[in-house]
């Protein structure tokens, strides 16, 4: 595993690296002090894992996140003291270890991250389009998720934003309904109309619409419309 | 700053007490000066005779006007005795202030009853006795009672003021406990104290001799912030060397992104603080100026010794129209922290002491305190 380690602290990402040497399957590919390396270094090294710390000056461990293009890597969270952070970690089943850093927690996150590994396809061959099993990161107010677009049922804009749909959560992503169109497997998802993405594995029923359109209800009670034009797409596609 | 519940609290029990106050201002001067004429009346109703020269109705309204003077007279005294600030007084000044003014008031109230009641209304004088007896016989009585008023005046003044002054001892002790059971809750951070354990144990590999020394001054820093909360003040020069260990280590933590300038004048070091303050503001200043700018920068700590009090000063870089002091007051505990440290200074130095923060060199923030200096210092 490649894995990079943000840390405002030279001493902490030291620390975190001598502990790493007793993981042979760990390699450490880089480092970096504050966000604006983190992006080139995860542009340069594209890591299978990142050790975040979500305190640092500027932009914080979290922001770095929301602004990263998806997929983003498998993260694991450090942080000092942050009753905040933890029970959001918490809440959210996310990997986070508290400094200083103990070695049998920190065994405990690597087993755990190779069970999910072994799962996923490998990041070599990784199309340029992003696949079912890839992860967003998005965050609302206290709370944050990590969530694989194939549990997404439905993307609505909302201006340069992005409102996602899954589970009982609907919160923002910090990117617009356009770029997320380029990004998204159109195997799987589909532009039902300006405004809305759908993913054609949570579609429920379809009913014919007013002057040809469709209305397309979705598992979880939402309901979008096509105009003629996009039903005449959708049944193609739908067809093949 | 925003006083805090304990400042309010005190606020509006003082509003409490001076309503009651002029309650019972009003109740002793209606029952007394009622109480005065009522006895009087009794005494002429029952054991006048008949043969004396003006009649019961004239002797009763020369009662209520002599006890309406009286009641008048007390009433223009009570202002007065404030704004001489006789309630401050030892008893050796107060008593021949005491005689002299019960004896000006009584001579002067003598003089406007009698010189109305012969003078003006040119009522009948006594058959028995001469005028000029009546009269120093009357303002020897006026004199006594007047005694009387300003001794049951200055007595519930004594009694107010103690328990007043027990009102604010303990509330200042409460107020010492809180802020020793808020010691190391708050006022050192426990994210500063993780984050250096962290760094302590890279440390122990790196640097091994800095580690050791790191070790002791976060003893220091703990010890001390755990210990000064019993006390209300400390010598400047403790308080410093403390501020000094916690600043090597955020050192350690930040290493060059973090400079220090100290302006510290010799005289000062000797002063009394309160524990914890500069600690306070020093830990507020790396927060906002250091751990927030990737950049980093610089704080001064500056003391002087200005015009009876002490004034201490920190800036850091930064601005206060973005200062997350205010934008961000659930995640801040350092701007409680602050106004922990205002409240706890006003109720040990009273309003001559403040803390603020306000806008510095361009691109920088200050906050300053200022403390004035006891008695034994000034």
């Amino acid at each position: 595993m490649k894995a990079l380690l943000i840390d405002d602290e030279r001493l902490a990402r030291n620390e975190l690296r001598r502990l790493l040497a007793a993981f042979p399957d760990v390699v450490v590919a880089g480092e970096a002090a504050n966000a604006k390396q983190a992006r080139e270094q995860l542009a340069a090294l594209s890591p299978d894992l990142i050790f975040l710390d979500v305190q640092m000056p500027g932009e914080t461990g979290l922001d770095l996140l929301e602004s990263l293009e998806p997929p983003v890597p498998h993260v694991i969270f450090t942080t000092a003291y942050d009753e905040f952070a933890v029970k959001a970690f918490e809440l959210n089943a996310l990997d986070y270890l508290l400094k200083p850093v103990d070695p049998a927690r920190l065994a405990g996150a690597l087993d755990r991250l190779r069970s999910k590994l072994g799962t996923a396809p490998a990041p070599a061959e990784r199309p340029a389009k992003l696949a079912a099993e890839d992860k967003v990161f998005v965050r609302e107010g206290d709370r944050c998720w990590f969530v694989e677009l194939k549990s997404i049922r439905l993307l609505e804009s909302e201006g340069n934003y992005t409102r996602v749909h899954f589970d009982s959560a609907q919160p923002q992503l910090f990117r617009s309904l356009n770029a997320m169109e380029e990004r998204l497997d159109p195997k799987y998802f589909f532009r039902a109309n300006r405004r809305q993405i759908i993913n054609l594995a949570w579609i429920d029923k379809i009913e014919p619409w007013f002057s040809g359109g469709l209305l397309v209800h979705l598992k979880g009670g939402a309901k979008v419309e096509l105009s003629r034009r996009q039903a005449q797409e959708f049944r193609e596609k739908m067809s093949l | 700053m925003e006083p805090g519940p304990l400042t309010s609290v005190l606020l509006d029990d003082t509003v409490r007490r001076e309503r009651a106050k002029a309650r019972l201002y009003v109740l002793c001067q209606a029952g007394g000066w009622g109480f005065f004429l009522g006895f009087q009346a009794a005494i002429v109703l029952l054991f006048s005779h008949n043969d004396e020269p003006r009649d019961k109705t004239t002797t009763l309204s020369t009662l209520v006007m002599v006890s309406a003077m009286g009641l008048l007279l007390t009433h223009y005294l009570r202002p007065l005795i404030g704004r001489w600030g006789w309630k401050q007084l030892g008893w050796r000044a107060l008593v021949p202030r005491v005689l002299i003014t019960s004896a000006v008031i009584s001579l002067l109230w003598s003089t406007l009853g009698y010189g109305y009641s012969y003078g003006i209304l040119r009522l009948p004088g006594s058959p028995t006795y001469s005028l000029a007896l009546l009269f120093t016989l009357s303002s020897i009585d006026g004199m006594i009672l007047l005694i009387g008023w300003l001794c049951l005046y200055f007595f519930y003044h004594l009694f107010d003021s103690f328990n007043r002054l027990q009102i604010q001892q303990l509330s200042l002790a409460t107020h010492a406990k809180e802020a020793e059971l808020r010691a190391l809750k708050s006022q050192v951070n426990p994210h500063f104290i993780f984050n250096s354990l962290n760094s302590l144990r890279a440390l122990i590999e790196e640097d091994p001799a800095r580690a050791r020394q790191a070790v002791t001054q976060l003893a220091n820093l703990l010890r001390y912030s755990l210990q000064s909360g019993q006390l209300e003040t400390v010598p400047f020069e403790d308080e410093l060397r403390v501020v000094n260990d916690y600043l090597a280590l955020e050192q350690v933590r930040h290493e060059e992104r973090l400079r220090l300038r100290l302006d510290v004048a010799p005289e000062t070091l000797q002063l009394p603080i309160p524990p914890m303050l500069l600690q306070t503001l020093v830990e507020n200043a790396v927060k906002y100026g250091i751990s927030m700018r990737p950049e980093g920068g610089e704080i001064a700590i500056i003391a002087r010794r200005e015009n009876g009090s002490l004034r201490l000063q920190v800036t850091n870089p930064g601005a206060l129209e973005t200062d997350p002091v205010r934008l961000n007051p659930a995640g801040g505990s350092t701007g409680l922290g602050l106004a922990n440290a205002a409240n706890r200074l006003r109720l040990l130095f009273g309003d001559q002491a403040t803390l603020r923060l306000r806008p510095g060199l361009p691109g920088n923030v200050v906050a300053e305190a200022i403390i004035p200096l006891p008695v034994s210092h000034a």
